[in-house]
């Protein structure tokens, strides 16, 4: 390969990044990003109503209304695309890296290698817990930038993940 | 050749007792300065001399306390390959740093620091630890010392088939490029101005902000004159006060430059290169070569005149923001650039493989985005002023040439070692890094990209990521399975 445009055709040996190798997050996860829009909703929402009890001198009717109908298709638009989208949220292990891809409007999908990783860890957060999911975290010397975190994957297998990967960072030390 | 056993736990020079003493009145202040203006503004409790006088003495005698105690409780050596440090009377700490790890070596002096003799170290890994590994007053033969033997360990470790393990010496490096106060002036001038006034007239808005929460009152009839004053003025004035701003912001980036730079020196040996400058503060900064993840370097409008660059060395970042401590050089002309990417990547070979620019689609998006969403957001204010109907299409015709010229210079070459990519508007800037640096790579791309086959690509490295916006959704496709082969299959060391 003495020139990178010649092998823009040669690497089609090369393994691909598939879309549809990838395996999807366990469908319970969807509740937990659900319950999260529901409670960011609440207080969001609850501070207006606060606000709008407690000031003295009202903004006019068709302003609130406005901003009423603009808060609510905001939140109709994100619950939509979190449940359309979460098909597409899924990861993918290979022998050599790891992949995480998300996004139905915006469509990424990040890959660190194996021998890149720093260490590994498995996270659980309140409403996570109360299904038994986990998340794992994967931390890069790129700092945030490169660092991959997978959600939504069952306490176990999120566990073997993590030695599984902790094995294969300690192969390439 | 200096004698220094590194193996031995070593305190700091003996002078460091003051330079930990001034610390530590420095420190306090820092922490106390609301406790000490109260104290200080009430006056009835100054009346009370005595009272005063006990108090002093006590914070005396306890610093020097303090200093005597860290003084004598922090030393450090060189064991197992590793670099100790000890600290803490009450609260005992060991940093420990294997010396394979070590990112650069920094070595510092302000003023009291030079008339002492002594410098403050400071070791970089890309570790959190690192910011504490400071040591504030050693002494010169000491970190001559340490500086040798962290090269030497480079020499070992990275290259192992090597002909022979040359002893590192001040001697045998070379020096790649220095600036006379002449090139410093030239540099000084064709810094970027806007950005300077703009970092003033922050500076003084701040300033004004305090004086006016002070002085309420008074201020409000000043500010209130001022107003009238302008608004009464003529266009004159106005352009007066412009020219005025340029001025001290032409002085304040070539007084900056002049002391941060003085006597710049960029030295390279066979394994690291080291950058030495400073007038009032002496800094000094060894960098192995194989540390170094990115070199990124720009040149601007007037910079072209006098031919300049500015360089930066970019290396492996530890969380916390550490713009200050980036390794550059202000100015330096084409050869030398060429030189350091020589000595960095190689043989220049990448200018052989074509420049990849990003799409048009590109310049529609930014257009959109800078141009037409912010005059659209603003069309409620074209029924109040007439003045909109003319700032708008003013507006979209300046983002447009601005979107322009972004496109221009947004392209990529790529061969298979390397990619450099460049960008900018006005300026001009270049990012170059080898490929098995590489950390991760992330592939983005909108609904809207899809539909023209088009896609981003962000390529990461230990110290930084670049972009490569709008390119072939096939060739982002490829460069991403290529990049992970290239940094899967690497043996070499990255950081």
């Amino acid at each position: 390969m003495e020139n990178f445009n010649n092998s823009i055709v040669l690497p089609e040996n090369l393994p691909a990044v598939e879309k549809k190798t990838f395996t999807r997050l366990e469908k319970k996860y969807l509740q937990v990003i659900l319950a999260r829009i529901v409670i960011f909703f609440l207080i969001f929402s609850g501070a207006f109503i606060v606000y709008i009890l407690f000031s003295n001198e009202l903004p006019p009717r068709i302003f609130l209304v406005i901003a009423g109908v603009v808060i609510f298709l905001f939140y109709a638009y994100t619950f939509l695309i979190n449940i359309i989208g979460f098909r597409r949220k899924g990861y993918l292990v290979r022998e050599n890296d790891i992949s995480y891809q998300t996004g139905i409007i915006t469509y990424r999908v990040t890959t660190v290698p194996f021998n890149r990783i720093q260490h590994v860890e498995v996270n659980q957060g309140v409403l996570a817990k109360l299904l038994k999911l986990a998340t794992i975290k994967i931390f890069t010397a790129g700092g945030n930038a490169s660092d991959l975190s997978v959600p939504g994957l069952p306490v176990d297998i999120a566990n073997n993940l993590k030695s599984f990967l902790a094995e294969k960072i300690s192969e390439h030390e | 050749m200096n004698n220094v056993d590194l193996s031995k736990p070593t305190r700091q020079s003996v002078k460091g007792l003051l330079i930990i003493f001034i610390q530590s009145i420095r420190q306090g202040i820092r922490m106390f300065w609301a406790l000490i203006a109260v104290v200080v503004l009430q006056k009835n409790i100054l009346d009370n001399k005595y009272l005063i006088g006990i108090v002093l003495l006590i914070i005396l005698a306890l610093l020097i306390v303090h200093t005597i105690l860290y003084y004598l409780n922090f030393y450090f050596y060189v064991e197992g390959g590793e670099f100790i440090l000890k600290k803490g009377y009450l609260h005992k700490k060991i940093l420990t740093i294997p010396i394979e790890r070590i990112q650069s070596v920094n070595t510092k002096q302000n003023l009291l620091q030079q008339f002492l003799d002594v410098l403050t170290l400071e070791i970089d890994t890309a570790g959190t630890v690192a910011k504490e590994l400071k040591i504030h007053a050693l002494e010169k033969q000491y970190a001559d010392r340490l500086n040798e033997l962290l090269s030497k360990g480079k020499t070992e470790n990275f290259s192992k088939d090597s002909e022979e393990t040359e002893e590192f010496s001040k001697k045998n490096e070379q020096q790649v490029m220095a600036l006379s106060p002449s090139d410093l002036f030239k540099i000084g001038i064709s810094q970027n101005h806007i950005r300077a006034g703009l970092i003033i007239i922050a500076f003084g808005m701040q300033i004004f902000n305090q004086i006016q929460d002070l002085f309420r009152e008074k201020a409000d009839e000043y500010s209130g004159e001022f107003v009238n004053f302008l608004s009464g003025s003529s266009l004159v004035l106005i352009i007066f006060l412009i020219i005025f701003f340029l001025l001290v912001s032409i002085l304040f980036s070539l007084f900056r430059t002049m002391f941060k730079y003085f006597d710049f020196k960029l030295l390279k040996s066979e394994q690291a290169l080291r950058v030495q400058s400073g007038l009032i503060n002496k800094r000094n900064v060894l960098m192995p070569y194989n540390k170094i993840q990115e070199l990124n370097w720009e040149t601007g409008p007037i910079k072209q005149i006098f031919g300049i660059y500015s360089l930066v060395f970019k290396q492996a970042v530890s969380g916390q923001n550490r713009r200050n401590q980036l390794v550059d050089a202000p100015g330096c002309l084409e050869n030398h650039l060429e030189l350091l990417k020589t000595d960095l990547f190689g043989e220049e070979i990448l200018n052989k493989s074509p420049r990849i620019f990003s799409d048009k689609y590109y310049l529609r998006r930014l257009w959109l985005i800078y141009g037409w969403l912010p005059s659209l957001a603003l069309t409620p204010f074209f029924y109040a002023e007439w003045i909109f109907w003319v700032a708008a299409p003013v507006w979209l015709i300046l983002t447009a040439i601005y979107a322009i010229l972004i496109l221009r210079k947004r392209y990529f070459r790529i061969n298979n070692n390397q990619v450099r990519i460049s960008k900018g508007a006005i300026v001009h800037k270049w990012k170059q890094m080898e490929l098995y640096k590489i950390q991760s790579v992330k592939f983005r791309q909108t609904i809207f990209q899809k539909r023209r086959a088009l896609a981003s690509l962000q390529l990461t490295n230990a110290a930084g990521s670049m972009t490569i916006p709008y390119i072939n959704e096939l060739v982002a496709k490829k460069i991403y399975d290529y990049l992970l082969f290239h940094a899967e299959t690497s043996e070499k060391s990255w950081m």
